[in-house]
């Protein structure tokens, strides 16, 4: 079941279309990457979802229900943080939290455990400074203490570790794993490490339309290019070399040849059986005598579906 | 006019207003010299408005001077 | 209902943590000093000026006078610094994006119109009442007349409209995006009052008569009864600008 459902979402600011005909489901449990570049529209989607923009069309159905523009009661399942939290900056992280638990209607007892537990995993415990006072990082960390202290069906992070230390960020990532099956887990981000790192599920936004929407081992399955890396010492002949790739290319034993210089490295793509080609390559290489130093099958990379997807 | 006879008479009525005129500065001033990030304007310029105007001066600094950050 | 007391008691801290409340009351006991301080002085202050010239008598101040400048510095003081110190207190909430994290966990946005308006209404209650208490005290002491009888009855049409200003001030602000622009539509629609004040035909009706003729409720020389439609439109008022700033806020951009 999905959890979240946009369906053919179109929207525009003035003349300027963000999102056309977006799709995208959101099973529930996951924990779900939207990857997409800067101005790719990543922000809007989550806003579009959560009621605070309109949708110039199309429907968003969260835990089964439309969501409608402004007061929406969708977001009683709801917790987000935004890209940049803001908060009353005269109360103390504390006094900020107690609040929210308050209105979200968790009962005294069970509040200030939350709170305690909260504060604690976002590294905030026992400071009594005001919000004033707070810097981005901090604020940060009390947005993610705040989306998630009522444990809501549906968390929303507007790119969470953009403004963190990489400790902070390592620390964020594993407690957002940690969060697995408590919750669904929808969050933004442009670093595809973070991604591959702790989601089931990716999307990639790309002009305005979802490119990709599967597991990440689908996704791997389904874009990776086939590729071998070789290396060679300084003395190679590169011109031979490209010479025989060449003539591989036309033979149609392999698809592209990618010279990179600095490092005497070919990246060679291909899409038969990796031993065939293998096998074949280094015959040839043999028979004129330029020997790599060494050969290696490449793992896709979240980070070159990416590139393939958005190219 | 006797002046001290006056001041004697509405003491009452002078010394709580002294006080409370006072309080308002002091907490003003307080707070210009703190949070020096205004709207607009210089501390001395606040310093001298909420010093010398009395009431309307505080009021006007909460209102206008006031930087949003608190 | 409860989150209305929880928001409620967040305007509390709010407006106490930013110094403003402690600055109301402040102010508001200055004035209640000041209005009975003002009636006594009046007549030596006259006398100071025209030296003694003056070919009449000043007459002795009275409670009345005293009084009097508690009408007069109410609204021409009180209402007016409370209107300054809230017209932004919808607007910064929202260019601020303050209201994002409580809205997205399901906080209603009628919830956050609601209390504004209850807990504004309440600090109003408390000033005025403040003011009024310290006025009518130095007001028994220093004035032994009774020419002031109906002390309650001559401030609550002031209450009342205390109460239609400040709704006033949360629908500007609403529909504002800062704090100026409030202030402005707030001035806007005051000024309107007054100048439908100048049609007679409108005077029972007109919100504005709840703050000119307290001097005669308090004497009993004009009957309260009279200024009911201007009670009940300030009422009406009130409740349709609350409505109407939770029909704006529903829709709002936060
Ligand atoms: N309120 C707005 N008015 C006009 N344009 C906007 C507004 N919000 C976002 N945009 C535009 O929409 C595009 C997508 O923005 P955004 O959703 O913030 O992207 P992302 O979060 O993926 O970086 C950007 O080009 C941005 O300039
Ligand atoms: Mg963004």
């Amino acid at each position: 079941m999905n959890i979240i459902e946009v369906k053919n979402v179109s929207k525009s600011f003035g003349s300027k279309q963000v999102l056309d005909g977006l799709h995208l489901g959101v099973p529930k449990g996951s924990i779900f990457g939207f990857v997409g570049g800067n101005g790719a529209g990543k922000t809007t989607t989550m806003k579009l979802i959560l009621g605070l923009e309109e949708t110039t069309k199309g429907d968003i159905f969260v835990g089964g229900e439309k969501v409608t523009f402004g007061n929406t009661k969708t977001n009683r399942i709801t917790g987000y943080l935004p890209d940049v939290p803001e908060f009353y900056p005269y109360m103390s992280a504390e006094e900020y939290l107690t609040f929210c638990g308050e209105f979200t209607g968790l009962k005294k007892a069970e509040r200030k455990q939350r709170i305690k537990e909260t504060l604690t995993l976002v590294g905030l415990e026992g400071n009594k400074k005001r919000i004033k006072g707070f810097s981005r990082g901090m604020k940060q960390r009390l947005g993610i203490a705040q989306a998630m202290l009522n444990n809501p069906e549906l968390l929303i992070c507007d790119e969470p570790t953009s403004a963190l230390d990489p400790e902070g960020r390592n620390e964020f990532l594993e407690l957002l794993a940690s969060l697995k099956g408590k919750m669904t887990i929808l969050f933004s981000t442009h670093i595809l490490g973070d991604v591959e790192r702790i989601c089931d599920y990716v999307g990639i936004l790309d002009e305005g339309k979802l490119k990709v929407s599967s597991s990440i081992e689908a996704l791997k399955q389904t874009y990776a290019k086939s590729q071998i890396e070789l290396s060679f010492d300084e003395a190679a002949d590169f011109s031979i070399l490209i010479a025989e790739l060449n003539a591989l290319i036309e033979q149609e034993i392999i698809t592209e040849v990618e010279k990179i210089n600095e490092q005497n490295q070919v990246i060679i793509s291909y899409n038969k059986d990796y031993t065939d080609v293998a096998g074949v390559l280094l015959e040839s290489l043999i028979a004129k005598k330029i020997m790599p130093v060494s050969l290696r099958k490449m793992n896709p990379s979240l980070e070159s579906i990416f590139l393939e997807v958005i190219r | 006019m006797n002046g001290i006879s006056f001041l004697m008479d509405h003491l009452p009525l002078l010394i709580p207003l002294i006080i409370l005129q006072f309080t308002l500065m002091i907490t003003a001033l307080i707070h210009v010299i703190k949070h020096p990030d205004y709207r607009f304007g210089t501390k001395g310029m606040w310093i001298f408005i909420v010093v010398i105007l009395q009431l309307i001066g505080p009021v006007f600094y909460f209102v206008f001077g006031k930087g949003d950050n608190e | 209902m409860k989150n209305i007391y929880y928001f409620s008691k967040k305007e509390f801290l709010e407006s106490w943590r930013t110094s403003r409340l402690l600055i109301l009351m402040i102010i508001f006991l200055i004035l209640g000093i000041m209005n009975p301080l003002i009636a006594i002085l009046t007549p030596d202050i006259i006398q100071m000026s025209f030296g003694d010239s003056l070919p009449v008598n000043i007459p002795e101040p009275t409670s009345l006078d005293s009084w009097g400048q508690f009408y007069q510095n109410m609204t021409q003081m009180g209402l007016i610094v409370i209107t300054l110190l809230f017209s932004g207190t919808m607007s910064g909430e929202v260019s601020k994006g303050t209201l994002i994290n409580l809205v997205t966990k399901g906080l209603k946005r009628s919830t956050v119109v609601i209390s504004k308006s209850i807990y504004l209404i309440l600090q109003w209650s408390f000033c005025m009442l403040l003011a009024f208490f310290v006025t009518w005290a130095y007001t028994l002491y220093y004035f032994t007349d009774d020419n002031s009888p109906h002390v309650f009855l001559a401030v609550f049409p002031l209450w009342i409209f205390g109460i239609l200003l400040i709704t006033t001030i949360l629908l500007t602000s609403t529909v504002s995006k800062n704090s100026y622009e409030g202030l402005l539509l707030t001035g806007g629609f005051v000024v309107l009052l007054f100048v439908m004040n100048i049609f007679d035909k409108f005077e029972r009706y007109n919100p504005i008569t709840l703050t000119s003729e307290n001097i005669n409720f308090l004497q009993g020389a004009s009957n309260i009864g009279n200024y009911m439609p201007a009670m009940l439109i300030s009422f009406f008022l009130s409740l349709l600008f609350i409505y109407l700033s939770i029909v704006i806020l529903n829709k709002k951009k936060l």
